[in-house]
């Protein structure tokens, strides 16, 4: 009897198997029009060499066909992924390393005459402290023809990395417009005609998009490209994305920590605190830092091995803590680009392929602090909105008030007009009470900021 | 946390003949970069090795 098991919603495009869960656990299952396919994987130890290397996610082999499915051959159970992340939500120098480990991809499994089908940023996903492969079924024998995913890899990474690149801005919601990479010809429209200028780029994106306008019946499925040819251009890829730099312009927030620093006692104080408090939430096994700008708390819990996920709408200090947390090999924060006033939206097929951020996050503590006056003052969100939010992200709520007397406040309401007249630590109070109990609160230091400690209400 | 894995988005026209034609152009220019490469080793001393190992 076919038991009934749902494919995961992003899971229908590849006919080579599919992503389902059963109690909890996920699985992929590999059909059996694969099997040629996946067994070279494995015999050949192409397998074994790349997750050796950790640039593919490990897996266990389950001997049973869980789905019930006649077309099934094997039930693959993957590594867990924490958290999934999406790459409108990464930062420059995020994307460039994605883009080269799918390169780097492309060349070790050539040594075992196999090749990467695909070249999406989707299938590479955050663990452990770095990028990671996570896609099994998208290595298949490499039959001396071009590149099937060539195509992809221009539109998915290096147009997005092109474009920031010679525009001196971030963009990652470009990503989240063309989820499935930018049309070659919008890259090229897009590009200052400077970049004509570099062969590569010249090659892969203007020379790419004037043969694509060509017809269709001028293509041919039936060229072929041998093996020193295809890593000429794999190697062209590699120097061009190399050389990308990511944009350095300041951002108001990049510098937030060292003007907060000297305050006297502010920082230490509130650390303090905080740690005071996370030791006595139980069960506190993860947290979500929101406004991390350049991860200075995450990284108190990161140290004591407490996974945090640090999100940040500032493009700059997310891209600084990626290049932080790569130099120290640390291996507990996930860096996030997120702008709390409009959050990763739920997207693709039917709105259920690729789920919203606060969908995704389900954190065991949230940390929100230097934040409300950003979102209350600056994104005129109402107390009662933001409290909303919160409640639907985790139990526990650690959350600093800053009051309108505070520097930052003025900062703020002296490029603005003062229609904030319910801004003040009663209203506050009185927003969060619906959705949280205050379990905790204290003034930090000298500061004239409170924090709270919140419990969700059942 | 959320525990799903996302896969294979169909990778459309693979650009075939592009590659063909871009791989010959790259062909051509590796094949100059390695002639300059090699010229300018004639006339320059290799650098002294560098030790590996930070640590030692």
């Amino acid at each position: 009897m076919a038991i009934h098991v749902i494919h995961h919603p992003s899971s229908y495009r590849d006919p080579s198997g599919f992503i389902f869960e059963k109690e909890g656990t996920v699985y992929r299952q590999v059909n059996i029009s694969f099997k040629e396919h996946f067994d070279h994987f494995i015999q050949s130890g192409c397998y074994k060499h790349l997750v050796q290397k950790r640039w593919l996610v490990p897996h266990e082999v389950i001997n049973e066909n869980l789905t019930g499915d006649s077309n099934y051959y094997l039930t693959l159970q993957p590594e867990k992924i924490s958290l999934i992340s999406y790459p409108s939500e990464w930062s420059f120098d995020m994307l460039k390393d994605a883009a080269l480990l799918t390169l780097q991809l492309v060349k070790e499994s050539l040594q075992f005459d196999m090749i990467l089908k695909d070249a999406t940023p989707f299938n590479i996903q955050w663990h452990d402290g770095k990028f990671i492969f996570i896609d099994t079924l998208s290595f298949e024998k490499y039959t001396e023809t071009p590149w099937i995913a060539y195509r992809q890899f221009c539109e998915s990474f290096l147009g997005p990395l092109l474009i920031m690149h010679y525009n001196k801005q971030h963009l990652q919601q470009l990503q989240l417009a063309w989820p499935d990479g930018i049309p070659i010809d919008i890259i090229s429209s897009l590009l200052p005609k400077k970049a004509k200028w570099s062969l590569h780029v010249y090659l892969h994106i203007h020379l790419h998009n004037k043969m694509s306008l060509k017809k269709q019946g001028e293509q041919s499925n039936s060229q072929r490209l041998p093996r020193k040819k295809l890593l000429n251009l794999i190697s062209s890829l590699e120097i061009l994305v190399n050389k990308l730099k990511a944009p350095v312009k300041k951002s108001t927030w990049s510098e937030y920590y060292d003007e907060a620093s000297q305050r006297k006692d502010y920082l230490s104080q509130k650390k303090k605190i905080i740690q005071g408090w996370i030791a006595e939430i139980p069960n506190s096994n993860s947290i979500v830092d929101l406004g991390a700008n350049e991860g200075e708390f995450s990284k108190l819990f990161a140290e004591k091995n407490i996974p945090v996920a640090a999100a940040d709408f500032d493009p700059y200090c997310i891209n600084n803590l990626y290049n932080t947390i790569k130099a120290g090999n640390e291996k507990n924060i996930q860096p996030l680009i997120i702008d709390l006033a409009n959050p990763t939206p739920a997207t693709g097929v039917n709105n259920k392929e690729r789920e919203s951020f606060l969908k995704r996050i389900k954190p065991d503590v949230t940390l929100a602090l230097a934040l409300i006056h950003h979102l209350a003052i600056g994104k005129n969100i109402p107390f009662e909105k933001i409290a909303e939010m919160f409640s639907s992200i985790s139990k526990y709520l650690i959350i600093e008030f800053v009051p309108k007397e505070d520097e930052k406040v003025k900062l703020m309401l002296a490029r603005k007009n003062d229609i904030y007249y319910l801004y003040d630590q009663y209203n506050f109070e009185l927003a969060f009470s619906p959705y949280f109990n205050i379990q905790k609160q204290e003034v930090v230091g000298e500061s004239n900021r409170t924090l709270y400690l919140m419990k969700r209400k059942n | 946390m959320i525990e799903f894995h996302f896969l294979y988005i169909d990778p459309g026209s693979g650009s075939y003949l592009v590659q063909v034609i871009v791989a010959a152009a790259l062909g051509v220019a590796f094949f100059f970069r390695n002639i300059k490469t090699y010229i300018r080793s004639i006339f320059t001393r290799s650098p002294k090795k560098k030790n590996d190992n930070p640590q030692a």
